[in-house]
């Protein structure tokens, strides 16, 4: 790749600082994107790099500092800006439509939308409404429409987060195809083994400003990491031995619709963490609400006591597990309402809820100035320590962990996962779902792969093979 | 247990609707060529001049203080509760059939009439939850509906089975003076009603903010989803909601037919339960802010009147101002709401 159009710099940041109310989010950086490159922008949860991003692309405005871009620049957001309701074709050329007279020339736009996925190796029909494609294809759709301005540099802000194993190559696969072509990629991640895998250059942001920039060769996950967090990574708590007892047995669980189950039979017991691997939308949030007790489900959920306490992390801390306008105490006491400890008569038992909610902030490492502030002033890092903190707080014999470290840092994810592991070690019985299969892996004593609503393999946490499981995870027999 | 933040957010959205609506009533007297300074010494002379100005102000005041009181605990809840008139129409009825009819201490009477009030607009609001709770039925829809059940309902009934006499008007027999409520502010019409909804704000405000009721009830307005996987029925809670607004508004109802007319007439309510929509909205859903909001809004009701002698501004135009200021706040929580989700 040192070749010279390789060296020559298609965006140039100068002296970049930008400041929201009361935080320094960008504080002086320069960075070079160079043509044919891919180059990893990485750090923690409110380091400042989707911010830089933001910035680069001119979506934001900086205080200070300048941008000098050579070409367009594209951004692929983390969060799809697509509209639903409208066709491929549609998205793509939203804003552009070539038109004949006042009409939008559709079987040119159709023409054009085909010619520019297959130019760049992504196939997709241009006719399908978005709202009816998986997250893989209308990542495939916010690509497309970015490439369709021909960017010099491309910008991709999370890329891979919701993407499973496969689809992450496919796409990395389209990225390198492209960078070999001259476009300057900058990747926003925090998945350092992508980044070791597929950029050339790496980049580090700690708390607004560039801690390490360095080529990927010169470098080691490791070492990135620990630049990152700005010191030694926390060690996940090593898995002592238990004694396992029964504790959930599923039998025959069957749940309606596309995503439901068809049939599941799984055990968990005190002492060990089982994780279901698998790829988003093969059954999990149907298992997760069987087991919550949220949706209707034929076969059995039974636990080995009818008084068999329960803890919940669900999937979508913001939507599903906190209110955000409150405090930390009034979330930690609103979903344990069930709990004596948590009322005095029909008042709320602030006091208990303060000492529990101390207690959480402790054990967790929760960065909030008080206890009283909204959580939706927090980081998404500290509001999932604060999710798995409420649902350990009572020390319940089970667990469910639905995906308790997406969208976090490495650091509250080494965190997020010690805790598990402890609570493993002192006799819970967790069933730990998650679309890392890296997590599983680290995690997990036990390993069943949810493939379609059914399992497709189960197997030993040590013994469990990568590959093997991916070929699962993917449908393979 | 707002942070120190949103009290001075709820504070500001109060005197700035104030604000602006002085600024409004200032440029309408412009334009009707009069002088602000004659306008508003007469709005306020007529307001707040003598003890029967205020009276009369406080006596308004008291009437949208209940249904707005009771508006905003179903919006804590998410739920638009834009049906207080009829509900205040059904309370006041109860009360001033009971009152006509039972022969009782007076103290219990008055009590009698009262819960009877707030019972029937508990019913009335109860009714709207159940339909929300068992159908999933809007409840915007469902408690404008019953308004006009309940305009219909009360004015037959008050013209057939429940009419005082043959020969009278279409409204209940006259209550016994014994079983009117005291008189609060003497030489005026002012009664203890004032009181009762003083201490229901006191008490809506504790229970919102310090019992597990009401944290229950604003988790399923603010978090819904987090509020069911947390184990709160959210059709339940619908249902209290919207039967316990209803049961505020009703004891409104019923405290002017036991405080003010003394018999319930179909003239009971001059649109209570809408402006009250207002007040709730003005007073940043939060029962203090609300009694503020409430004193402002009898301010204007009251004052417009000696305003429109002196200012030759129509009293009309006093609505159309408080329109303005619910459409002003209505556009702050949208982009309040929009700046939210953008960050």
């Amino acid at each position: 790749m040192e070749t010279g159009r390789a060296m020559s710099v298609a965006l140039a940041l100068r002296g970049i600082r930008k400041t929201f109310p009361g935080v320094v989010a960008v504080d002086g950086v320069d960075l070079d994107v160079r043509r044919g490159e891919i180059h990893a922008l990485v750090g923690e949860n409110g380091a400042g790099k989707s911010t830089l991003a933001r910035i680069a692309f001119g979506e934001l405005h900086a205080d200070a500092g300048s941008v000098e871009a050579h070409g367009t620049v594209g951004l692929v957001h983390q969060h799809f800006e697509l509209v639903g309701r409208l066709r491929v074709w549609q998205n793509v050329l939203l804003g552009r439509e070539p038109r004949t007279g006042w009409r939008i020339d559709t079987r040119a736009a159709r023409a054009r939308v085909t010619h520019l996925a297959q130019r760049n190796g992504l196939s997709i029909d241009p006719d399908a409404l978005v709202e009816d494609l998986p997250v893989g294809m209308r990542q495939r759709v916010e690509l497309l429409r970015e490439l369709e301005r021909d960017p010099a540099v491309l910008l991709l802000d999370e890329p891979t987060a919701a993407l499973a194993p496969g689809e992450i190559d496919a796409f990395f696969a389209t990225i390198e195809q492209l960078a070999h072509n001259g476009t300057a990629v900058l990747v926003v991640t925090h998945k350092l083994n992508e980044v070791m895998e597929h950029a050339q250059r790496v980049t580090v942001m700690r708390h607004g400003k560039i801690v390490e920039q360095t080529q990927i060769a010169r470098t080691s996950a490791r070492e990135i990491a620990q630049a990152m967090v700005g010191g030694e990574l926390p060690a996940i708590a090593q898995r002592a031995a238990t004694v396992l007892a029964p504790c959930l047995s599923i039998r025959d669980l069957r749940t309606a619709g596309a995503a439901g189950l068809r049939g599941v039979d799984l055990d968990v017991r005190r002492g060990e963490i089982v994780g279901i691997a698998g790829v988003e939308g093969n059954g999990q949030s149907a298992l997760a609400d069987a087991i919550a007790g949220m949706i209707t489900h034929a076969g059995t959920v039974a636990f080995a006591s009818p008084h068999t306490t329960v803890g919940i992390v669900p999937q979508d801390r913001a939507r599903e597990a906190l209110v955000l306008g409150w405090s930390l105490v009034e979330n930690v006491a609103f979903s344990r309402f069930q709990n004596a400890r948590m009322h005095a008569g029909p008042f709320v038992n602030f006091a208990n809820a303060r000492t529990d909610a101390q207690t959480i902030a402790q054990r967790f490492d929760v960065r909030a100035a008080t206890l009283d502030v909204p959580v939706a002033t927090l980081s998404g890092g500290n509001q999932q320590k604060i999710v798995v903190g409420r649902a350990l707080v009572d020390h319940p014999e089970f667990l469910l962990a639905y995906n308790p470290t997406r969208g976090i840092d490495v650091g509250a994810a080494a965190l997020v996962q010690s805790r598990l592991v402890q609570a493993r070690n002192d006799g819970a019985a967790i069933l730990l779902i998650s679309f890392e299969l890296d997590e599983i892996l680290a995690l997990a004593d036990r390993v069943l792969v949810l493939f379609n609503g059914s399992i497709a393999g189960a197997f030993d946490g040590a013994s469990a093979d990568r590959g093997e499981l991916g070929r699962l995870m993917a449908g393979g027999a | 247990m707002k942070s120190l933040m949103d009290r001075a957010r709820g504070a500001r959205g109060a005197l700035g609707a104030l604000a602006i609506a002085l600024v409004l009533i200032t440029a309408a007297m412009l334009v009707a060529g009069a002088s602000p300074i004659d306008g508003f010494a007469a709005l306020f002379a007529g307001a707040l001049g003598g003890t029967h100005q205020l009276g009369e102000t406080l006596v308004q005041a008291t009437a949208l203080l209940f249904p707005a009181l009771g508006i905003a605990l179903a919006f804590r809840a998410g739920l638009f509760n834009i049906g207080a008139e009829g509900q205040l129409l059904v309370g006041g009825l109860a009360a001033g059939a009971l009152g006509a009819n039972v022969h009782l201490a007076p103290a219990l009477a008055a009590v009698i009439m009262l819960g009877g009030g707030a019972l029937a607009g508990g019913v009335w609001g109860g009714i709207a939850g159940w339909l929300k709770a068992r159908f999933g039925a809007n409840e915007i829809i469902a408690t404008l509906m019953l308004n006009f059940i309940a305009a219909s309902l009360t004015g037959y009934l008050v013209a057939g089975p429940l009419k005082s006499s043959p020969a009278g008007g279409p409204e209940t027999a006259p209550l016994a003076h014994a079983y009117w409520l005291p008189v609060l502010l003497p030489y005026t019409r002012l009664s203890i009603a004032l009181l009762i909804a003083l201490a229901i704000a006191a008490l809506l405000h504790v229970v919102l903010t310090r019992t597990v009721f009401g944290y229950e009830l604003r988790a399923i307005g603010e978090a819904p989803e987090a509020a069911r996987r947390a184990g709160i029925s959210l059709q339940r809670m619908a249902l209290l909601a919207l039967a316990s607004s209803g049961a505020i508004a009703g004891l409104g109802g019923a405290s002017i037919v036991a405080g003010e007319l003394h018999r319930f007439n179909t003239q009971l309510s001059p649109g209570y339960g809408y402006t009250a929509i207002a007040v709730a909205l003005v007073g940043d859903l939060d029962a203090r802010w609300i009694c503020v909001a409430a004193f402002a809004f009898g301010i204007l009701e009251t004052g417009g009147l000696a305003m429109q002698a002196v200012a030759n501004i129509p009293k009309d135009a006093i609505h159309v101002i408080e329109g303005v200021i619910v459409v002003l706040l209505a556009a702050r929580r949208y982009v309040a709401a929009r700046a939210a989700i953008a960050s």
